[in-house]
């Protein structure tokens, strides 16, 4: 057994954060303190990609060839912890983390070519175009129809969930193309290289934190090139599958959970307590504190295993694991930071929280996101498989074993 | 990073595991537990052929210098099979006071017959409703010439009717709470004034409740002063070692009852395809796969030494709650039969529990955590 990383990984820790000292702007500064969701403001994050982009560090997980770092796992999770130690906000993963790495292994090479260096420039911003109004958890019941026409599809329909659209420029989305057979098997693949095609309707929707960050979009006779299709007519769920890979594994999401718990502990210095004194000296709450910091410990751990490469990775129901666990402890830390703001969680400051607005708080930096950040943390468990579903396919394993 | 074992530990691990899975199932488990003795003299001797009670201790004494990657991947074959034998306590507690002594001549000699598995010893630690810290002992040992006189009782001392030795923690000067003033002495169990009272606990060990009246110790049988630091250090390394032991409970307990659930049928169908159950499972996986990442986590700290009081309350919280939670599911969803002696469910529910309980409950380390960051 090792715990260390070792000196090359402690000096490349060093690298990473003296760049990360000095690299972002105010602006961008501003927008990570104010993040409150896995998405960060959009144009601030986008000014970070850019600056990232520069020096070779956009997307961390590609390889080299495709204008990646070919970072180890355990050197991109440093730079992860190094990022959220300073409050930098994330970069936004549609194309970074999904599409990109879904087109080197299955893209075509004028797919490649075209798509790859416009995703690690931040010059193509992808919306995922997934879920519909009937199809979330089950997705393979949807609906949203590509008929073929010549070297065209035809797509009407409509998604939703589709995070970012209105500020997006491209979209990745699956399309029913076959409606005999298993649902799974007439579902394609679909690249949009615009989203102001003819007939193409975004329309944002206010969630409860009071920011338009999901959007509808509506499809009346949109006409698509087929060359934007990846892997065969009626082979999508394959694809879609193959794409969730790329959210799994090396997953650094501790990091920010424990700065959140650093952050809302140093505000209880300064809570009053009911009892007299201050919260942080209340011997419920430090018993409270420290059972969610000891699980979010655990869960850190958890990554640590992961990046070294451990066995455990390899079990099939290491993704849903990763994914309840990381969720349900977000949201429990969420929980937490509320817990401590008390009544300043009342006041709605959407004009406070915009970056730029110059709006001062009406109270402190923690208490302004600590209500957003619970309201958006609620989607974490919902988002990307309900936990629910995490949950069928994670006893799916308990039982396989025995069969 | 790394997170795996050698291939000698892994060699151990599987010989034991051999062993045990040849002479140790659980049916016979229990018939050992029906005979009345306190545990298995034959696995005793195994253990101490396999170099597992030499595993510990340090190689001055003819021990195998074992670190602690060496003992947890033991100690979860241990927990699997739900040994009752006193290992834990006589080698890591006990064993270690007497390594703690350095020099002393009758620790050493204690030490020999340890590591051969000719004797064991006893640790008598705990008081009342249970110590979590140290610092809170409050049995005197009044200073008496070169020596000190016991009085007072020390509360489940595992191992101490079948001991050669015990090791007692005690107060010499200060009162409870104060980290000043802690002894650890060396008693003869026969010695005028030791009064046992022997029971099984409800995960099948053997234990004692131990009185000490007028207990003359000399200056010879003095193994620390000042020992609050040698102590707490005991506590920790004995966490580790139990937490691994709690740990292979919690593994198979997961998969005594995914096995229950695919083939326990009702309503026409298999337990496990119901979701209520299915989310049960999915829930014991997720809190046995978090109380393993913090034991290896907590096992490579060790080794580096950088395994700090912090880290041990969350590896003892966590190891405790999440126990619990696999305990109680594995219970429910084995319904009725996991409501019965004849099952080991309920088994390895009281083993879980037991750790639960020891050295502080979940609620004290948490609160520990809670306060510093």
């Amino acid at each position: 057994m090792n715990i260390e990383f070792g000196p090359e990984l402690e000096s490349f820790r060093q690298e990473v954060g003296s760049f990360l000292d000095t690299a972002p702007t105010p602006a961008i500064r501003e927008a990570g303190g104010k993040t409150t969701s896995v998405f960060a403001p959009f144009e601030q994050a986008m000014a970070w990609q850019k600056i990232l982009h520069a020096k070779g560090w956009a997307a961390p997980a590609w390889p080299r060839e495709y204008g990646g770092t070919g970072w180890s796992v355990a050197q991109r999770y440093i730079f992860a912890e190094e990022c959220r130690k300073r409050e930098l906000p994330p970069l936004l993963p549609n194309g970074l983390v999904m599409v990109g790495p879904m087109l080197i292994e299955l893209g075509t090479d004028e797919q490649k070519r075209k798509h790859l260096p416009q995703i690690l420039s931040g010059e193509a911003y992808w919306t995922q175009g997934y879920s519909e109004p009937n199809a979330g958890s089950d997705l393979a019941s949807l609906q949203c129809a590509a008929v073929s026409d010549g070297d065209d599809y035809i797509i009407n329909g409509s998604k939703i969930w589709t995070t970012l659209a209105h500020h997006s420029n491209r979209m990745f989305m699956l399309v029913r193309t076959a409606k005999t057979g298993k649902k799974q098997e007439g579902i394609t693949f679909l690249l949009l290289e615009r989203t102001d095609y003819p007939g193409m309707d975004i329309r944002p929707i206010v969630g409860l934190d009071g920011f338009p960050e999901q959007c509808e979009v509506f499809f009346d006779n949109v006409r698509v090139p087929k060359s934007g299709r990846v892997g065969a007519e009626n082979d999508g769920w394959s694809v879609a599958k193959h794409l969730l890979k790329h959210e799994r594994g090396g997953s650094a999401a501790s990091p920010a959970m424990l700065h959140s718990i650093a952050r809302l502990r140093e505000a209880a210095k300064t809570t009053p307590s009911p009892f007299g004194g201050v919260l942080a000296d209340d011997p419920v709450f430090e018993r409270d504190l420290g059972e969610l910091e000891a699980d979010v410990l655990s869960y850190r751990h958890f990554e640590q295993l992961a990046i070294s490469g451990h066995p455990m990775v390899r079990d099939a129901a290491y993704p849903s694991m990763n994914k309840t666990m990381s969720s349900e402890l977000s949201q429990r830390v969420s929980i937490m930071m509320t817990r401590v703001s008390g009544i300043e969680t009342v006041p709605l400051q959407l004009e406070a929280l915009t970056v730029g607005a110059n709006v001062a708080p009406l109270g402190d930096d923690f208490d302004l996101t600590a209500m957003p950040y619970y309201l958006n943390t609620r989607a974490t468990t919902i988002y990307a498989g309900t936990n629910e579903v995490q949950r069928d396919l994670i006893a799916r394993t308990v039982l396989a074993a025995h069969r | 990073m790394d997170f795996s074992f050698t291939e000698e530990q892994v060699m151990l691990r599987d010989s034991v595991a051999r062993y045990l899975g040849k002479a140790y199932d659980f049916d016979a488990r229990q018939a050992l537990l029906r005979s009345g003795a306190p545990w298995s003299k034959e696995a005793w001797r195994q253990f101490a052929d396999l170099g597992v009670l030499a595993l510990p201790l340090p190689e001055e004494v003819g021990g195998l210098g074992g670190s602690a990657a060496d003992l947890v991947p033991v100690a979860e074959t241990f927990g699997e099979h739900l040994t009752v034998e006193p290992w834990a306590f006589a080698l890591t507690l006990a064993g270690g006071a007497l390594v703690a002594a350095g020099d002393n001549a009758a620790a050493r000699r204690h030490l020999a017959d340890l590591a051969s598995g000719a004797s064991t010893g006893a640790f008598a630690y705990d008081e009342g409703r249970g110590l979590a810290a140290p610092a809170q002992i409050a049995m005197t040992a009044a200073p008496s010439g070169g020596g000190f006189v016991l009085d007072g009782e020390k509360r489940l001392v595992f191992g101490a009717a079948e001991a050669g030795f015990l090791v007692v923690a005690a107060r010499a000067a200060g009162r409870a709470g104060d980290v000043e003033g802690l002894v650890l002495l060396l008693v003869d169990p026969h010695a005028p004034g030791v009064a046992l009272t022997p029971f099984r606990t409800q995960d099948g060990r053997s234990a004692a409740h131990v009185r000490f009246d007028d207990v003359a110790v000399a200056g010879a049988d003095v193994l620390m002063r000042d020992a609050h630091g040698v102590i707490a250090k005991l506590i920790s390394d004995a966490i580790l070692v139990l937490a691994a032991e709690a740990v292979g409970a919690m593994g198979a307990l997961l998969r005594i009852t995914g096995t229950y659930a695919t083939t326990r049928k009702q309503f026409g169908v298999a337990i496990g395809t119901f979701q209520a159950v299915a989310h049960r499972l999915a829930d014991m996986k997720i809190a046995h796969a978090k109380a393993y990442a913090s034991l290896m986590y907590s096992t490579a700290l060790a080794e580096a030494g950088r395994l700090t009081a912090r880290d041990v309350s969350v590896l003892k919280g966590q190891v405790g709650k999440l126990g619990r939670t696999i305990a109680e599911a594995a219970v429910q969803t084995h319904g009725g039969v996991g409501m019965t002696d004849e099952l080991s469910v309920g088994h390895y529910m009281k083993r879980l529990l037991a750790f639960e309980v020891l050295f502080g409950a979940p609620d004290y380390h948490f609160r520990l955590v809670g306060k510093a960051a």
